[in-house]
């Protein structure tokens, strides 16, 4: 049968009702304005062509061609022709995500021919990329959009030899729908003048122009991030190599309390803006509102006002005229007007007093999560009044505080407010709750473990909250990201650690490089890049991994392993860097850097502990020589930091991975993104499904769950449990991923939380939890709706529904015996009013019937019902935890001192918050047998040997992580043979680390 | 006490809850509380410029039938449904829908005055356009019927008054109508185009949703409560509205897609209506009609799943507002 006897043979099929089939006067327009009849067999070929070497390529082929003949009308354009072709594969996605790989490749096809003209044959379309490359490159320089030193400095002939387009088939539909929407550039009438590999290639020769080896260089570069091994970060893949090199991903700035200054904060966000970079914006030092002015003898309006006109800069400089600006406001908690910042992103009131762009975040001392421990109050203060609090940190500033507090009691203050710590920490995390924001980050963990503080204090992290820099007036910080993709290093069920070195070695050499070669617009930041180099390395894919490893997120394998693979990589990284130094010397300010002392990032986790006096509750397992680095860097690094796990939301998406340590956000989900609205199904789930083969028999059933594997039937326990959303993971297993990470992390992580549960008291706890645990930031948070709308493609019975789970008839209790299952007009039906609602269901011919024809859907229509259990789940939902304790309403300042809950002492949050005191306070942190001492050891004789040991109590996952032994003595040149990566992070808005 | 009624004089104490599902999806709808200002434009408006004629002929056609029907739906709940509920609950849940009615009537407000498009014409439309004025007829009818005197919500004929209005409104207008337009709505999104006029219809869908199952909960009580509704005759002739409004459907999906654009023309459209009918039907107790598949498989990412959003690009629609409203304080 050819493909259009199928094609016909299909379309009867399903023409069941109203289904027109497509009759022969349909014509296409043609781009020179031409219309000639629709061709369905030149189509079909197309297709059939994109499904090639796929198992079911005709019946995909038949399946588009029929579904895209519904969708015809005459006069339908060849471009629009395309775009529908490409769209009805995707929409298969739910039911095979092969006809993701076709969607791909139809899309990918449409780029081929607009950029590099026609081809009938793969051979023909290899050589097209080959001859085409020079071209390109000459092309776009002369029309002012690349770098004119990438015809000056490399050997294009060379790197067009070296371009593979059969790479392209690493790429999902999304990653590339992302490629060409985000990261490829076009000429001024918006014409693509890249392909994937072209793409490649120009970021790689980008980040190649200062190697005395240009060309070389950038093949390695080239190898590694065509073959996905690891990826620069979204600002670097948009403007590497062209004219307009800003590279950089984040920036970090204070605002002075001057009018000037906040003047050209205004102006330094614009031009970051307009860079690509995102931005995080500390204004702890602004004056509260009514402060006095000194100048003109009137009063400050407070930060609030200032933070909403830079939130309209946001809007009006587009980055690249698409997307527009990100920022997040940082604030510490002890400013007078924090309970106005809480406000800045709700949905109503005063506008002029909101930021509907910007984000927030909230900078938290030590200080205060003891006081909320211990039930304390919390004073805040005009930071006119208090202006050194700003540059304390950890028990220095838990000294400072105190002697405000006194003089406060005092009446010393001209203004101050005092309400419960506990009572403000609830209003930030409801605030949380209902708005995403505030972020929490935690000021003290992340000063006292950083290395790189010789500079200054760190007032704030960035937009996606992984960045640990100091700033100053003369400083905004910049950092650089790259992030390894892990499932690339996943060969045959084990981990390719030498694979992974040379990425980790190589991903840091081009963010040096990239250090060198970008530009900025402002001063301050270009000072600070230059000055201390600092670069993030991070990873991402980590839920891909153990998935495919057949691991359960909230495992013990599965903390031991992320905890392996980022010390494994911050190991290498730091020997990177600090190899570099030997060939490039350090960076400026590492005399008296923690590195310059032979501190490595694990060092300092025994120092927060020491100055908090409270434990950090991680383990503190190592298993690499890394007496041997501490020597090493004490001699010289190169880059102030190394390491920081940015949220890869964009360049997850052309890795086609997980995005960072985040869990999956469901089996199957939509993704929102400034390219449209993407359906993702987990392929490492339908592969698992499909070998049992049970696939096409739960699909369903798993659309009509919203993606919750456990409502569906018959699946295996262990998959189960290896493939839990996001919303059904204990949240306390996305702090211990983070914690086990952040011991070998200098910076941070953006740890996206996912929760379910709305009880603020659980927050409370969890949050706190987090702050124990040693995680220096959290990211966004997102709670799972309770309700959504109905669904559209899987069968909704909303009538069953409620019969089956009295959920939304609340006569249950009263009326339950009486009731029977209501069915509406089903009793007029089969008779007269006699055989009413109550009838006994036997006696209900059509309605039994139709009841049996559904056995098999019955449980499908099941999931939806609890999935929407928005309504049935209220009362569990709004049901108090017994033992959990009321923190008295929120109220405002000093009113607290007479709050009711000093008289119900014992009601005290006791059971979330005294029990974390406890562990606290009570547990002497030299019990715990693995800490290594708070000073830094001398290297001990054998450590080798007690490191195996130590790890010896990890659990079995001993055997996919039987590599990890194998130091590399940190001095040896392992960058042979394979090339090796280049790896930004993404630009965006934080394509800066997206 | 039944929930028909003349509401006038009692039903001033909530508690105790007669119909608790009513209390239920009343806090649902307050946590769902959205204003379309969160939302900017900016980006759509270059979107709409690229679109073609006949795209913007069918937004258009859109819009100016959804402006002036969320206030026929407001009308519909005034006259014709809390005037003869006795239950405060249901107060309150219609109180709240009133004002979602009038929220989703100032989102398309909101989108008129930011779009480039022909103002009078869209305000005219509904009374223009035939297929239009039709539909907003036959609603109106049943409408009408509720504020007349000689209604008497106590007797069988009053009640099938009831129903009938609440079939008009709820499982036609809003459950069938709305629905197929919300589809052709979400497609640009697909095409990405027009995505923050997607993410207002997000929220217009959430909140549609919720009207339904109230709608259908109503009903079934009622049914339940009224064995005297349970006459083949009646049933019949609720049938017989639903498949009369199917045709209407038709003739307007025709007018808005005289040609067709990528991935939609009236046909499909058409066949979607249908599909959704029989899930009406079958939900009302009838035995659906027309059998046919549902065209729009792209709806599964457009709206049945679970939607993880870059928040730096997209508003994040899935929030929900008083979250102390959880707290047991």
């Amino acid at each position: 049968m050819t493909i259009t006897e199928n094609n016909a043979a299909a379309q009867a099929a399903t023409t069941t009702g109203a289904v027109p089939v497509v009759a022969g006067g349909i014509h296409v327009t043609k781009r020179d304005g031409t219309r000639e009849p629709y061709d369905a067999d030149r189509i079909n070929k197309a297709i059939e062509r994109a499904a090639a070497g796929l198992p079911d390529q005709i019946a995909i082929t038949t399946q588009v061609a029929s579904e895209l003949a519904i969708t015809l009308f005459d006069g339908i354009t060849t471009e629009q022709l395309d775009e529908a072709a490409i769209g009805v594969a995707v929409q298969n996605v739910k039911d095979d995500p092969q006809f993701d790989m076709v969607a791909a490749r139809l899309l990918r096809k449409v780029i081929y021919k607009r950029v590099l003209g026609g081809y009938d044959t793969e051979l023909e379309l290899a050589l097209l990329h080959q001859a085409r490359f020079p071209g390109y490159i000459r092309d776009a320089i002369e029309e002012g959009l690349l770098d004119v030193r990438l015809q000056e400095l490399f050997d294009l002939d060379a790197l067009a030899a070296a371009l593979d387009h059969t790479r392209d088939d690493l790429l999902k539909y999304i990653g590339t729908v992302t490629m060409r929407n985000r990261y490829m550039i076009t000429d001024r009438h918006r014409k693509s003048l890249e392909v994937p590999q072209y793409f490649w290639m120009r970021v790689a020769m980008g980040l190649a122009l200062n190697e005395a080896d240009p060309t070389g260089t950038a093949l390695k570069f080239y190898e590694k991030i065509s073959t996905l091994d690891y990826l620069p970060a979204g600002s670097t893949l948009v403007n590497a190599g062209t004219s307009y090199p800003q590279l950089s991903n984040c920036f970090v700035m204070q605002m002075e309390d001057d009018i000037e200054h906040i003047a050209k904060s205004v102006r330094d966000v614009m031009w970051l803006t307009k860079g690509t970079g995102g931005i995080g914006l500390s204004v702890t030092k602004l004056r509260s509102e009514g402060s006095p002015i000194r100048s003109n003898n009137t009063t400050s309006t407070g930060p609030i006002p200032f933070m909403h006109t830079i939130d309209s800069t946001l809007r009006a400089v587009s980055r690249g005229g698409k997307k527009f600006g990100a920022l997040a406001f940082y604030m510490e908690n002890w400013h007078l007007d924090f309970h106005q910042f809480l406000d800045l992103r709700q949905n109503s009131g005063d506008p002029y007093r909101r930021t509907r762009t910007a984000n927030t975040a909230v900078w938290i001392s030590d200080e205060f999560m003891k006081r909320v421990a211990a039930d304390q109050d919390w004073y805040l203060f005009d930071p006119a009044e208090t202006p050194d609090l700003v540059e304390l940190v950890g028990s220095e500033f838990s000294a400072r505080y105190a002697e405000y507090v006194a003089l406060a009691e005092a009446g010393k203050m001209r203004t101050f407010r005092k309400m419960r710590a506990r009572e403000q920490y609830k209003q930030i995390l409801v605030t949380l709750q209902t708005t995403s924001h505030p972020w929490l980050t935690w000021k003290d963990t992340i000063n006292n473990r950083a290395l790189n503080t010789n500079t200054g204090t760190i007032h704030l992290s960035n937009l996606c909250t992984e960045i640990c820099l100091p700033q100053d007036r003369d400083n905004i910080s910049v950092c650089n990201l790259a992030s390894v993709n892990l499932p690339q290093h996943l060969v045959d069920g084990k981990i390719d650690w030498d694979r992974m070195e040379q990425s980790v070695r190589l991903a840091v050499r081009q963010l040096d490089n990239l250090v060198d070669i970008t530009l900025s617009s402002v001063p301050e930041s270009e000072f600070a890049n230059q000055e201390n180099r600092a670069v993030g390395l991070g990873v991402m894919g980590f839920t891909d991994i153990t998935e495919r490893l057949g691991l359960a997120y909230e495992s013990e394998e599965a903390y031991d392993l992320i905890d392996q693979i980022v010390e494994f990589v911050s190991y290498h990284a730091i020997d990177a860097s600090a190899d570099l130094a030997r060939e490039r010397g350090s960076y400026n300010n590492f005399a008296g850097s923690g590195w310059s002392q032979g501190k490595v990032p694990f060092d300092t986790i025994a120092e927060v502990e020491a100055d908090r006096g409270v434990p950090v509750t991680v383990n503190r397992v190592t298993r690499l020589d890394w007496d041997t680095l501490r020597d090493k860097v004490k001699g010289g690094i190169r880059n102030a930091t190394l390491m920081a796990v940015a949220p890869t939301a964009s360049i997850g998406l052309v890795a086609g991975t997980t995005p960072g340590f985040d869990p999956q956000f469901s089996q199957i989900f939509s993704r929102n993104t400034s390219s449209g609205k993407f359906l993702e199904v987990n392929t490492n789930l339908v592969k698992d499904l499909q070998a049992l083969g049970i696939w096409d028999e739960v699909k369903d059933q798993l659309l009509a769950a919203q993606g919750d594997l456990s409502k569906v039937d018959g699946v295996p326990q262990h998959l189960v449990d290896v493939y839990k959303t996001s919303f059904q993971l204990d949240p306390h297993a996305f702090l211990e991923v983070a914690a086990r990470a952040q011991k070998w992390i200098d910076q941070a992580i953006s740890r996206n939380i996912y929760l379910e549960d709305r009880d603020v008291d659980k927050m409370m706890e969890l949050y706190a939890f987090a702050w124990e645990k040693g995680v220096k930031t959290t990211y966004y948070l997102h709670m799972k709706p309770r309700h959504t709308a109905e669904q559209s493609t899987v069968r909704v019975n909303k009538t069953e529904n409620i019969n089956r789970t009295g959920s939304a008839s609340g006569r249950a209790a009263g009326g339950a015996a009486s009731g029977g299952a209501r069915k509406g007009f089903g009793g007029a039906r089969k008779g007269f009013g006699g055989a009413k609602a109550a009838a006994a269901p036997a006696a209900d011919a059509p309605v039994a019937e139709a009841q049996a024809e559904e056995a098999p859907s019955t449980t499908a229509a099941a999931a939806p019902a609890s999935a929407s259990r928005g309504f049935g789940g209220f009362g569990g939902a709004k049901k108090p935890a017994p033992a959990t304790t009321e923190i008295p309403a929120v109220t405002d300042g000093e009113a607290v001192a007479t709050t009711p809950e000093e008289k119900a002492p014992a009601a005290a949050p006791a059971s979330v918050l005294s029990s974390i005191a406890a562990q606290a306070f009570a547990t002497a942190p030299q019990e715990q047998p693995e800490v290594p001492p708070v000073t830094l050891p001398e290297p001990a004789p054998e450590p080798a040997a007690q490191q195996l040991s130590t790890s010896a109590a990890a659990p079995s996952s001993a055997a996919l992580l039987d590599v990890v032994e194998t130091v590399a003595s940190g001095d040896t040149e392992m960058i042979g043979g394979v090339a090796c990566p280049v790896d930004p992070m993404e630009r965006l808005q934080c394509e800066s680390c997206q | 006490m039944a929930i028909l009624g003349s509401g006038v004089q009692d039903g001033l104490l909530l508690k105790p809850v007669t119909y608790q599902w009513a209390m239920d999806l009343y806090d649902q709808a307050v946590a769902n509380t959205w204003f379309p200002n969160e939302i900017q434009l900016g980006e759509d408006l270059a979107d709409f410029k690229k679109m073609t004629e006949d795209e913007k002929h069918a937004l258009l056609h859109l819009i100016s039938y959804f402006n002036p029907n969320e206030l026929l739906v407001n009308k519909a709940l005034a006259f014709g449904v809390y005037p003869y509920i006795n239950a405060p609950e249901g107060h309150l849940y219609l109180a709240k829908q009133m004002w979602e009615e009038a929220n989703h009537c100032m989102t398309f407000e909101y989108i008129l005055e930011t779009f480039p498009i022909d103002r009078d014409k869209a305000y005219s439309a509904h009374v223009d356009v035939p297929s239009m004025a039709a539909k907003e007829e036959f609603e109106s009818k049943f409408i009408k019927r509720m504020t007349e005197d000689t209604l008497d919500i106590s007797t069988t004929e009053g009640k099938k008054d009831f129903i009938r209005n609440l079939i008009a409104y709820n499982i036609i207008l809003e459950g069938i109508w709305f629905y197929s337009g919300f589809m052709v709505a979400l497609s640009f999104r697909q095409r990405n185009l027009l995505r923050n006029f997607g993410s207002l219809m997000d929220w217009i869908i959430r909140d549609e949703s919720l009207h339904l199952q109230f709608g259908i909960n109503l009903i079934l009580t009622v049914l339940e409560e009224n064995e005297d509704l349970q006459d083949e005759e009646f049933a019949e002739e609720i049938r017989g509205m639903i498949l009369h409004a199917v045709e209407m459907e038709e003739a307007y999906n025709r007018d808005m897609f005289p040609r067709g654009i990528l991935g939609l023309n009236a046909d499909y459209v058409n066949q979607y209506v249908k599909y959704l009918t029989d899930r009406r039907l079958e939900e009302l107790g009838f035995e659906p009609e027309f059998n046919v598949a549902n065209p729009a498989k792209w709806m599964a990412a457009a709206n049945d799943t679970l939607q993880l959003v870059n928040f730096f690009e997209q508003q994040n629609t899935s929030y929900e507002v008083n979250a102390q409203a959880t707290k047991t304080s």
